[in-house]
């Protein structure tokens, strides 16, 4: 498993949409994060989804994005966190957090 | 713009914290599935999908949903026909009705 | 689309025309040989023996021994298999530490995760429509509907199991529980505490 991202990094969800099954969540989209951990690596959902392999396997992080980028009206302390699990090919390096 | 199981960050109303527990034939549902996920026949990406794409998503409570998808499944698979299960569940209806 | 709507305690009866579908796939799979009438009843059986007690077990280990905590902490999975859990089955479990600064709410936005493996079949409210759309942008606010509030500079973070990983919350351990044993201890985690929608509390604090 060779991860393209580690700890620290900031990355950011590609933006729109893709047709079939995706694990990336709409409000994600196109917003900016920063690498939690490295969870590891995993059959890619898209494709076992349709009763393919999923290989090769695609390296999955945990990404922390603050709240108040996610929703304007969020109601918590501005150092407030939302972590969810991104597939490797859903991001791209940079951007500012 | 995704599906419509992706709402997460929708306007919603209060939740609702009362339970049931779970009856003979959604315990069944969940048991289908899990025997077919180990058998190898399908995956939980394959129900994830079959559930995502029901039309009705949001006018079916949890387990109609999964038990409608595993449906849809094992026939887009050629497992089973739909008409050998509307005949077997016609069947299992009619016994349940003169029971 | 309307979130109005109640069906997941309002099912209809045992012998509904879906109900009767259900049977009816267990039948012609039996039939087909493809599964076995025992492989369905072993699967409902473990389902059934699956509750937060496991979990309650889990953190009530980790408040008693530090080792322990590490290791839950490291891999929740092989954590819950050294306490004799039958979680190999499972997806890989990450257990979230509460702390004085962090408290952690877990969700599933998308469908509804959950770790069924050790905790069971997931709450109907954890399943609800309402509680996968707000959770994520409103977790105080969904919080107080449950009837617990943060304590003072405590940052809430959210963990949308989004993909392969499945997550529990590992809760503080109450004040005034020094005198406890473990299985006391296992006694004050709730379902609810394993989620974070609620917290633990000492027996005396629980009664008040």
């Amino acid at each position: 498993m060779t991860a393209r991202f580690a700890p620290g990094d900031p990355v950011r969800v590609r933006p729109g949409a893709k047709p079939g099954h995706v694990r990336t969540p709409d409000y994600l989209k196109g917003k900016a994060g920063e690498v939690e951990r490295v969870l590891g690596a995993f059959p890619n959902p898209e494709d076992l989804a349709y009763g393919l392999s999923g290989k090769p396997e695609r390296v999955l992080y945990k990404v922390g994005f603050s709240q108040r980028s996610l929703w304007p009206d969020y109601e918590g302390p501005a150092e407030e966190q939302l972590y969810a699990d991104v597939f490797e090919h859903w991001l791209e390096p940079g951007g500012e957090v | 713009m995704s599906g419509t199981h992706d709402m997460g960050g929708e306007p919603a109303g209060p939740i609702d914290k009362k339970g049931h527990e779970p009856e003979d034939w959604e315990r069944l549902a969940d048991a289908i599935n899990a025997a077919l996920g180990k058998k190898g026949i399908q995956t939980t990406d394959e129900h994830r999908r079959a559930i995502e794409s029901l039309p009705d998503y949001r006018d079916l409570a949890y387990y109609e949903r999964w038990a409608s998808a595993t449906e849809r499944l094992l026939v887009e698979k050629g497992i089973l026909t739909s008409v050998e299960i509307d005949e077997k569940a016609a069947e299992i209806h009619h016994r349940w009705e003169n029971a | 689309m309307s979130h109005d709507h109640d069906h997941e305690t309002n099912f209809g009866s045992a012998t509904s025309p879906l109900a009767a579908r259900v049977r009816a796939m267990e039948a012609l799979l039996i039939e087909k040989g493809l599964v076995t009438e025992a492989e369905i009843q072993d699967n409902v059986a473990y389902m059934d023996s699956r509750s937060p007690v496991n979990g309650a077990r889990l953190v009530a280990r980790a408040w008693a021994d530090e080792g322990f905590r590490a290791r839950l902490l490291s891999d929740g999975k092989a954590a819950a298999i050294e306490l004799g859990i039958d979680a190999v089955a499972s997806p890989e479990l990450v257990v979230v530490e509460n702390t004085p600064d962090v408290h952690n709410l877990i969700v599933c936005t998308l469908c509804s995760c959950y770790p069924r493996n050790v905790l069971g079949r997931p709450p109907d409210w954890y399943k609800s429509f309402e509680y996968r759309s707000r959770a994520v942008r409103e977790p105080r606010a969904v919080m107080r509907e449950f009837g617990f509030e943060p304590p003072g500079d405590t940052r809430v973070a959210v963990h949308d199991s989004t993909a392969d990983v499945r997550y529990m919350v590992l809760p503080i351990r109450p004040p005034g529980t020094g005198g406890l044993d473990e299985s006391e201890l296992a006694d004050l985690v709730t379902r609810d505490c394993l989620i974070g929608v609620d917290v633990p509390r000492a027996p005396s604090a629980a009664q008040a």
